[in-house]
């Protein structure tokens, strides 16, 4: 909750400026002045430029309407590329996510001997660049001298052996895990911090009343985690939005477009097919997925937790 | 926040210890899915070619740096880390100092409408940066910042200051209201009571969003692909593109000892500053 120990201003904004002219041009209007310059002009410069034809270099823009959009709802890279984005969000949002939980539970429950250096290693990745992970599995990966499919012939499961990134059929899945090795760390912080929050007596008055681990978790860890777990969605939401960087050293979208999402496809229409209104006009698309599961979101499950 | 342990109801010894030993042989299994990769790979990374052939799991016999020498002046690492240590350092430098003042307007101030300041800022947080490029992309080169470290620098400041907002806000709530308005009686100005109460006591979450932020720049990938041209400016994370190709992947030692190099100076940061990045900050400052 803010504080001031002064109130001689009048409520209104300027009556406020007046008094605290320091917080006001420092704290308002610079902050407001950069995100105006680099965030909000660039948004509404994406939207102007989506009805417009160009190849980034010449002087003049064709103006098209909505050609671009008319193009995109019948492209097939494009529902290639959204259908990718969806299985992306639901494999990130259970895998990484329900396995942060359960760590973080059995280590709060104390199941587990030293917990702390189970956290400290499924924490680490997520402080690795995506290019290195990436990297890291493309070796474990290999089919002829990666580790996982050495161990998988040697246990007899060589039947499973796969081209994990070559394979149309799994290449995008191999990715999304992949994304959440990297990404279970978070979850897990989010989660742990949020149990150490729940009330002790709340998870004693449930064991009086005879709960298991099972019942523990079901009716008192996940209802009063409710806000964690909303702000672990909105999270996991705008990450998966984001895929691109394992795409970009991996795949390249390849094969056949197969482990295209919309972030790399902007991408690939813009800055390597030169068509920057196409790419604005896919922006926009990703903008509105984007903005509209946040207003759901914080509309629903959020209420409170982002109050000031 | 070790002394809390959730405790089910006791049903007799082997049921106690029943759900102990599956959790520890989960994690046990978890351990090595985590841990697993990363050590395949830092033994991978001091094999000669002849002991990669042996196998992945064939521990080396004789280890060597062979390959951290040839990946070293192969891929040019000198220049690729000191740069990603330029944008790292600068990066966070500026976001940091952008989110100050806003951090205290909006914590300790009654400014009207810093919801919706706060708001506003933080869809800077949600926003997927791809939908960005072109623009950021034309507005560089109108400045004659594409392909420039100073550019670069000035987007990872700006990206970074949503970020910091969030962590500083949520640390310069916990700062008792009592410290300053003792100040405020003696007479001090806003900028008094940031400048002398204020930012003193919130030099540990400055090293906290700092820490986060020079972590997320040394990451950071796209900005670098897009708005640089030049191997001279190439991030590591740019420049390590370059492994995954048929002339590194002959044998996986050297991408392997370029992997270790471009994650060392973050290990050495991890462990200096574990305790206070995975502490739970983060969600700390959202519940604020």
């Amino acid at each position: 909750m803010a504080s001031s120990a002064r109130r001689f201003d009048d409520g209104t904004f300027v009556g406020y400026a007046r008094q605290h002219v320091f917080v006001t041009v420092f704290g308002v209007a610079v902050p407001l002045l950069v995100f105006a310059c680099f965030i909000g002009y660039p948004i509404l410069y994406t939207i102007y430029l989506s009805f417009f034809e160009w190849n980034g270099m010449a002087p003049q823009k064709k103006f098209v309407g909505f050609a671009n959009y008319a193009y995109l709802f019948q492209d097939k890279y494009f529902y290639i590329a959204l259908i990718n984005n969806a299985k992306w969000l639901v494999v990130s949002l259970v895998f990484p996510v329900s396995l942060g939980f359960l760590i973080a539970y059995v280590m709060k429950a104390r199941l587990v001997f030293a917990p702390s250096l189970l956290r400290t290693i499924v924490f680490f990745p997520v402080t690795m660049s995506l290019i290195a992970v990436g990297l890291m599995f493309l070796l474990i990966l290999n089919p002829v001298f990666g580790a996982f499919d050495t161990l998988l012939r040697s246990v007899g499961l060589g039947f499973l052996v796969h081209e994990w990134f070559g394979d149309y059929r799994i290449a995008l899945y191999t990715l999304a895990v992949i994304s959440g090795w990297a990404f279970t760390g978070m979850p897990m912080i989010f989660y742990f911090a949020g149990l150490g929050d729940v009330p002790k007596e709340t998870f004693d008055a449930a064991r009086i009343e005879g709960a298991g681990h099972w019942r523990m978790i079901r009716s008192v860890a996940l209802p009063q985690l409710r806000p964690v777990t909303a702000i672990i969605v909105m999270l996991t939401l705008f990450e998966s939005l984001r895929a691109f960087d394992l795409i970009a050293m991996l795949t390249k979208g390849a094969p056949f477009g197969m482990t295209n999402v919309l972030g790399y496809l902007v991408y690939m229409e813009s800055f390597w097919n030169s068509r920057f209104g196409y790419g604005a006009a896919l922006s926009v698309v990703i903008l509105v997925i984007a903005g509209s599961l946040a207003a759901v979101l914080l509309g629903k499950v959020l209420k409170g937790a982002f109050d000031v | 926040m070790s002394d809390m342990a959730i405790n089910p109801a006791g049903r007799g010894r082997l049921l106690a210890v029943l759900p102990k030993l599956a959790a520890t042989a989960l994690m046990l299994v978890l351990a090595a899915v985590w841990l697993g990769p990363l050590l395949l790979i830092v033994m991978t990374s001091i094999k000669s070619n002849a002991e990669f052939l042996a196998g992945p799991f064939a521990l080396p016999k004789s280890p060597t740096i062979q390959p951290y020498i040839d990946v070293w002046f192969g891929l040019g690492f000198g220049t690729l880390l000191r740069n990603s240590l330029i944008y790292a350092t600068a990066g966070s430098a500026l976001a940091v100092t952008l989110a100050l003042v806003p951090a205290f307007a909006l914590s300790r101030m009654n400014v009207p409408g810093r919801k919706w300041i706060f708001g506003l800022l933080l869809t800077g947080l949600m926003l997927p940066q791809q939908t960005v490029l072109i623009p950021l992309y034309d507005t560089l080169r109108t400045f004659h910042l594409l392909d420039t470290k100073i550019g670069l620098i000035i987007v990872h400041g700006v990206y970074g200051m949503p970020l910091q907002v969030l962590i500083l806000r949520g640390f310069m709530t916990t700062i008792p209201p009592e410290i300053e308005k003792a100040a405020y009686v003696e007479g001090a100005t806003d900028f008094q009571v940031f400048w002398k109460v204020i930012l003193p006591l919130s030099v540990p979450g400055i090293l906290v969003g700092y820490t986060l932020n020079f972590i997320a720049i040394w990451k950071e990938f796209v900005f670098g692909l897009v708005f640089l041209n030049s191997e001279d400016n190439f991030p590591v994370t740019v420049g390590m593109l370059k492994l995954n190709s048929d002339r590194y992947l002959a044998v996986f030692n050297l991408p392997a000892a370029g992997l270790v190099i471009s994650q060392l100076p973050i290990v050495i940061l991890f462990i200096l500053t574990y305790r206070q990045i995975s502490g739970g900050n983060l969600s700390g400052a959202v519940k604020g």
